[in-house]
């Protein structure tokens, strides 16, 4: 495959928190392994693409979020992406993003059905966790770096498996876990933009979408700038 | 303990801060001040005319305009190093004077209106900053319509193209809407009063719950975010009963201009995706410094650096410095921007030949060092 295409949901309502740089960052790897990405902005009232290969959604305030929550249970939506994740599409979710694709999550003191795609409920904790995280995945095989910033914290069902470990910060609330990740889904706290600061990440999930491995990447900015986040926090 | 004692405590530290430690001298002042006498701001507000100013973006050089406005009028007490916190408020209430000016904090507003109990309140505007201590842009937003909604006796001066300022005007008893045609808002989607999905026609919003900024008191020309301050500036001014003045917009967009071996450096505060973005539409020359920090009050997440648009750079020199140069850096790289990393201010400007006019886009932190020193 050498074309992509990247869906970016809603930034209007869920990209109050620098998440739609993950679009960008997957674009911009993306050409470095002859791939020619395409990012599609979707919003609220759009429905959406069938074929999208990586579906992105970011962080929200509470209101955004039972909104996109609302417009992605809207027509056919939902049944899109069921379909992308059978054919094998990606899925990166972020901070209220992750809570929408989750069973359950509470916005606004109502607790609300979310998409079902990661088997996780969220509920609010009593403090809002803010700072910087740093985790190691066994998914990935390497430390991740990020900035949190919610009052969410998550509780992992039977079905799905943890994203990363967390060495420094809180991640799902338990300072132990962050995210949730069940085969080309992933849901995280993490912002940074994630994929920004950690661009293995972003070649793993173009990997994924593509199905096709690719040689390592030289680019020397994007490994001093992740190196050095990882060394500091 | 009696007021007038505390204030002479507090000036005494002032007067020590200031001889020993060689510092303005207004925090520690308001810090003693209030942990002598806590309702110090609400005493000393007292026989005074108080004109509050808060937003998101251009309170300190709106304020200044707003007391050589208002300083036609009578003596004005104001604090002139933009500490916008109880502290900074609480110290610049202890000048005797007939009028006070005061810049505030978006989250600390709310008690500074309560306790001050203001003649009139001018915001500018609200848009996503510092999110890692104001959390949310609708937290600060139910804030200020809480508290517009609790001072009758205050006027509410705002811009209402700004859907969260609009919001707070609607909750007050009095207000007076200014529109200057209307214009995109960042984190205008959803409708602050309600939960819709607001609907904009162009620049225009209107939600089925009657938030809009439609029906204005008062109607200007479009114009930069500069302009626009000046001009609410002048509102409040006129309701006071004040001439206005000319709106010098350079003088108002909070930049200084200072040579560096020969190098003609022009440095612009710069703190968010707001104030980048109208920034950015001033950078006219050839070179570019970019300085970004991450302490306290610049924002210790960077992530915002990815809301912004920096395509205007493209073709330009452009180094970066700072303590997240590397942010910067790589936002641009992802952007086709390759920025000259320097590992400070002396170095990047360095790289210029002596005459080169260079603009310089400093975050708050290093405005403030680059301006003191």
């Amino acid at each position: 495959m050498s074309q992509i295409k990247i869906v970016r949901i809603h930034n209007e309502l869920l990209g109050t928190y620098g998440d739609q740089g993950n679009a960008e960052v997957l674009a911009f790897r993306a050409k470095f392994h002859g791939i020619t990405a395409t990012i599609v902005d979707v919003s609220y009232n759009d429905d959406l693409p069938t074929n999208g290969d990586i579906y992105l959604l970011g962080g929200a305030e509470d209101a955004a979020q039972l909104l996109s929550l609302e417009a992605l249970q809207r027509g056919d939506n939902l049944n899109i992406l069921h379909l992308a994740i059978e054919r094998g599409a990606v899925i990166l979710a972020v901070c209220a993003g992750f809570q929408i694709i989750g069973n359950k999550f509470v916005a606004n003191g109502q607790e609300v059905e979310g998409l079902g795609l990661l088997d996780v409920i969220s509920v609010p904790g009593d403090k809002r966790l803010v700072g910087d995280i740093k985790t190691t995945s066994s998914v990935l095989g390497f430390e991740l770096t990020g900035f949190e910033n919610h009052m969410g914290r998550t509780i992992l069902g039977p079905t799905a498996q943890a994203f990363g470990k967390v060495i420094t910060g809180h991640g799902n609330g338990d300072s132990k876990y962050d995210g949730a990740v069940n085969g080309n889904i992933f849901g995280t706290y993490m912002h940074g933009p994630i994929l920004a600061r950690n661009p293995e990440f972003a070649d793993l999930l173009l990997t994924r979408a593509t199905g096709r491995k690719y040689a390592q990447i030289t680019d020397p900015l994007a490994l001093k700038y992740a190196t050095w986040r990882r060394k500091v926090i | 303990m009696r007021l007038k004692i505390a204030v002479l405590i507090a000036r005494f530290a002032a007067y020590l801060s200031k001889k020993i430690l060689r510092r303005s001298g207004e925090t520690i002042a308001g810090r003693v001040l209030l942990a002598l006498y806590p309702k110090a701001i609400s005493e000393l507000s007292k026989g005074k005319k108080v004109i509050c100013v808060s937003g998101t973006n251009g309170k300190t050089s709106t304020t200044k305009a707003l007391v050589s406005i208002i300083s036609k009028l009578g003596t004005v007490a104001t604090s002139p190093s933009g500490s916008n916190l109880e502290r900074g408020v609480a110290a610049a209430l202890m000048q005797k004077s007939e009028f006070a000016v005061l810049e505030v904090d978006e989250l600390h507003l709310s008690r500074v209106i309560e306790e001050a109990k203001p003649k009139a309140v001018l915001l500018l505007n609200l848009t996503r900053d510092q999110l890692h201590r104001m959390h949310e842009v609708k937290r600060v937003a139910d804030r200020w319509a809480k508290s517009a909604s609790t001072a009758p006796e205050t006027l509410f001066i705002g811009d209402v193209d700004d859907p969260f300022v609009a919001l707070a005007l609607n909750s007050a008893a009095q207000s007076k809407r200014i529109s200057f045609g209307g214009r995109r808002h960042q984190d205008g989607a959803v409708c602050p009063s309600c939960g819709k999905y607001l609907k904009w026609v162009r620049n225009n919003y209107k939600c089925s719950c009657g938030l809009s900024n439609s029906n204005p008191d008062e109607i200007f020309e479009a114009g930069s975010a500069a302009f626009r301050n000046a001009t609410m500036a002048n509102v409040v001014g006129k309701y006071l009963g004040a001439k206005s003045i000319a709106i010098d917009e350079k003088s108002l967009e909070r930049s200084v201009d200072q040579i560096h071996k020969g190098v003609k450096a022009n440095i612009r505060l710069t703190k968010n995706p707001a104030s980048w973005t109208e920034a950015l539409k001033s950078v006219t020359g050839d070179n570019a410094v970019l300085i970004v920090n991450a302490r306290e009050v610049d924002g210790i997440d960077t992530s915002w650096l990815w809301d912004i648009s920096f395509s205007g750079l493209s073709g330009k020199r452009v180094i970066v410095c700072g303590e997240r140069a590397l942010d910067i850096a790589y936002r641009l790289h992802v952007e086709g921007i390759e920025a000259e990393i320097t590992s400070s201010f002396k170095e990047a400007i360095s790289k210029f030949d002596s005459g080169a006019s260079v603009q310089v886009l400093a975050a708050y932190t290093a405005f403030h060092e680059l301006v003191n020193s």
